[in-house]
């Protein structure tokens, strides 16, 4: 018998709208698990593939566990709760705070960004006194 | 081999989880062994089930979560909040009171 098939799990769950921080915990939890009652069967003397048919029968069926978690309204995730406002308002918010983002924190970092500015005049001038230099040097008077 | 739980079960395995979690954090799996050995395997819970329960309890705050590296390995242990133990008590007592009626109930003659 194979593993248990959390990938399947895992897209059922995200799909029924199960909020993704409790379905990559939860998947995450039911491997360690696996893991936990694999070692304690090769521990009691079971050889790796029947302690893994064994962890298998033990862990239950991944369909349980997946009506047992779209049962709880409360492990939805907001977007599922509240599609208009996923849809509708989020991409408007971030619209708006994107290019707001650039401009605090430029604010919160003047000072960095005020030496960064002379740093790069200080450049750019040099290196044009230099093109100056050279382009006077091959000119002909 | 473990029967399966009778349909009036409902509520027995957040008042199993509570009150195992009131004495110290745990994690999923000792959590299974835990009920297991306290219910003397009277109760099985499907082991994998745990989670979508314990994840429910800590969304309703009765529990929290941590993560915690043991043995090179991380894992998420549930503890109590303050919520948990006051909905642990009222449960206990709902359940005392269930459990006092239908010992009432079975010690009285049946009639005809």
């Amino acid at each position: 018998m194979p593993r248990p098939d959390f990938v399947e799990l895992r897209t059922e769950l995200l799909q029924s709208g199960i909020s993704p921080g409790h379905v990559f915990r939860a998947i995450t939890e039911l491997d360690e698990h696996f893991e936990d009652l694999v070692f304690a069967e090769i521990e009691d003397g079971s050889e790796r593939a029947t302690a893994e048919r064994n962890a298998v029968v033990a862990l239950g069926d991944l369909a349980e566990v997946s009506r047992a978690m779209q049962q709880q309204p409360e492990l939805k995730s907001w977007a599922w709760n509240y599609p208009r406002l996923a849809r509708i308002v989020y991409p408007l918010a971030c619209i708006v705070a994107l290019p707001a983002v650039p401009v605090i924190a430029g604010v919160q970092n003047a000072s960095l960004l005020a030496r960064w500015a002379v740093c790069a005049l200080v450049g750019g001038f040099v290196t044009a006194l230099m093109f100056l230099v050279l382009q006077l040097s091959i000119s002909p008077l | 081999m473990t029967q399966p739980n009778p349909p009036f079960m409902t509520g027995v395995p957040e008042l199993l989880l509570l009150r195992i979690l009131e004495q110290q954090e745990m994690y999923g799996y000792q959590l299974v062994r835990s009920v297991k050995q306290v219910t003397a395997e009277a109760i099985s819970l499907g082991e994998g089930v745990i989670y979508p329960a314990l994840h429910g309890l800590e969304r309703n705050g009765s529990l929290k979560s941590r993560r915690k590296a043991v043995g090179g390995r991380t894992r998420v242990y549930y503890s109590l909040t303050r919520k948990g133990k006051k909905r642990l008590a009222k449960l206990q007592d709902d359940w005392r009171r269930i459990q006092n009626g239908i010992s009432t109930a079975l010690e009285v003659p049946a009639h005809a």
